[in-house]
């Protein structure tokens, strides 16, 4: 296989791991945002629910998670699943972990705006949720930017394991080149690929970080 | 404030498109360039055309799952397309019956949850049948195997009792791993290894018995043959095997109605020559045991 080649493949890889990517991230941000409101709940049930949700999502491999998704269907309900399921069972997969984690960010972003920006605001007259989506939100999103950098280079990194649902991915088509021609040439490509996708989304992040900083 | 939260969303929004807009400009530069459909795209447009035969109740597609880490029974070829001697024998059975072959690239370790949950018809892919009997439906069996030790030629190993005290690589759920820890095989020989490690594929075990942390490799016939012709000199097969198996197709228990309609088919193959010549193709010539 010539190099041309190996580059091609790995290519139509990469394409299917930006697909994991862009669709985890789409999905999984808003959730979050949900499920950190369900965590931070008045009501201490639902508030448990979501505790519980998020230790098991962070306190079990992603892997392990997303073979339970592709196979849980059958092997809980009998349901025979089709090739056509791969895919979705592993962006379900991914939006579920990663929500989990992006719950637990924007926890830490909310909790940590000073209660006299909600005083003010209702003296000011806001409602509750016209201080949440005016003041509270875009402050927060400032300030949780750099953790919320972190998982999204992360989750670049986590697509690889979608290798374990046999989904090919570059890490997988990868893997079968090095099998197929007996070198080690195809893991070097992959992890030069890995790194530009990543320079490009810490490019990204840091553009958005820096037209942020309105008030400096 | 608002108007720049807003430009900052459409900000975020717009570096996405550009990101995804990269993406799919290589797509087409990869599909434009490659003269061979990808063996990806064959397999989605068939994952679509599965979906619709499982409504209409008929079979127009074959889905045979394999290791595409397997060479020379499955992997991927020069072209990026998954080929190997099982892969082209299911297609001549498909060729007969008038199926769509769908070759599913699956991860060895969960071939029994892909082929219970019916995400594959069969396993075909140098699937050792000895010791697994009541586990699956199996077809005859179309290839002789031995599991053989490979070493490197300079470490003075030759025999199967010089391996005591040595740390020897197995393939993780593979038959030969069976035959290691099998009572009635070849566990009183493991247990004289120093360590018997296992390894997800043969490529690192192979890269790792070069770099001198592995001793030996217990390995199928046809694929130690296919590795070390490919990586060249400085290799040994012992010529004590661990044992001898055969080679079937595996279909899921009860699956009797699909099994025999592929075992006629590759009888039929077998007879009017078909399986020699792809065996000769794939250098595995001394292996097969179809009439």
């Amino acid at each position: 296989m010539d190099f041309a080649t190996i580059l091609q493949q790995l290519g139509s890889g990469m394409l299917k791991t930006v697909g994991i990517f862009l669709w985890t991230l789409v999905l999984s941000l808003p959730l979050g945002l949900l499920i950190s409101f369900g965590r931070m709940s008045k009501n201490r049930l639902v508030a448990v629910i979501f505790k519980f949700y998020i230790s098991i999502m962070r306190g079990t491999p992603l892997m392990l998670q997303l073979l339970v998704v592709y196979f849980g269907p059958y092997y809980l309900f009998g349901i025979n699943i089709s090739g056509s399921y791969r895919f979705v069972a592993i962006i379900i997969g991914f939006v579920l972990n990663y929500a989990a984690y992006f719950a637990e960010i924007y926890r830490s972003g909310i909790e940590s705006m000073p209660i006299g920006q909600y005083e003010a605001a209702k003296i000011l007259g806001y409602s509750r949720t016209q201080t949440f989506i005016k003041i509270i939100l875009p402050q927060v999103i400032k300030r949780i930017l750099p953790s919320v950098t972190n998982e999204v280079i992360t989750l670049v990194k986590d697509t690889s394991l979608a290798f374990s649902l046999a989904y090919m991915e570059m890490f997988t088509i990868a893997k079968q080149i090095a099998a197929a021609q007996t070198t080690m040439m195809p893991f070097v490509v992959a992890a030069v690929f890995y790194y530009i996708f990543n320079l490009l989304v810490a490019v990204v992040m840091e553009r958005i970080e820096k037209s942020l900083d309105y008030y400096k | 404030m608002m108007k720049k939260t807003l430009a900052l969303l459409l900000c975020g929004v717009m570096s996405m498109a550009l990101l995804t807009g990269c993406g799919n400009d290589g797509a087409e530069t990869a599909n434009t360039d490659g003269t061979n459909e990808t063996a990806e795209d064959a397999k989605e447009a068939s994952d679509d055309k599965e979906a619709e035969d499982q409504a209409s109740g008929e079979r127009t597609t074959f889905t045979v799952g394999f290791d595409a880490e397997y060479p020379p029974y499955g992997y991927m070829d020069d072209n990026g397309e998954y080929t190997g001697f099982d892969l082209e024998l299911a297609q001549a059975v498909c060729d007969m019956e008038g199926w769509e072959l769908v070759k599913t690239p699956i991860d060895w370790d969960s071939k029994d949850m892909e082929l219970n949950s019916g995400s594959i018809d069969c396993i075909w892919n140098g699937f050792t049948m000895n010791g697994r009997e009541d586990d699956y439906t199996w077809s005859d069996p179309y290839c002789d195997n031995s599991q053989v030790i490979v070493v490197a030629k300079d470490s003075g190993i030759t025999s199967l009792s010089d391996l005591a005290g040595k740390t020897v690589g197995v393939q993780a759920a593979s038959a030969a791993l069976d035959v290691l820890s099998d009572e009635e095989q070849q566990k009183a020989l493991a247990d004289t290894f120093g360590a018997l490690q296992q390894f997800p594929d043969y490529n690192s075990a192979f890269t790792e018995l070069m770099a001198g942390s592995l001793d030996a490799i217990a390995i199928d016939i046809g694929v130690a043959n296919y590795q070390i012709e490919s990586r060249g000199e400085g290799y040994l097969v012992l010529e004590e095997s661990l044992n001898s198996e055969q080679y079937a197709i595996g279909f899921k228990l009860g699956n009797e109605e699909l099994r025999d309609i592929v075992n006629a088919d590759v009888k039929k193959l077998a007879e009017d020559g078909t399986v020699a010549e792809l065996a000769e193709k794939y250098g595995i010539s001394d292996q097969i045991c179809l009439e």
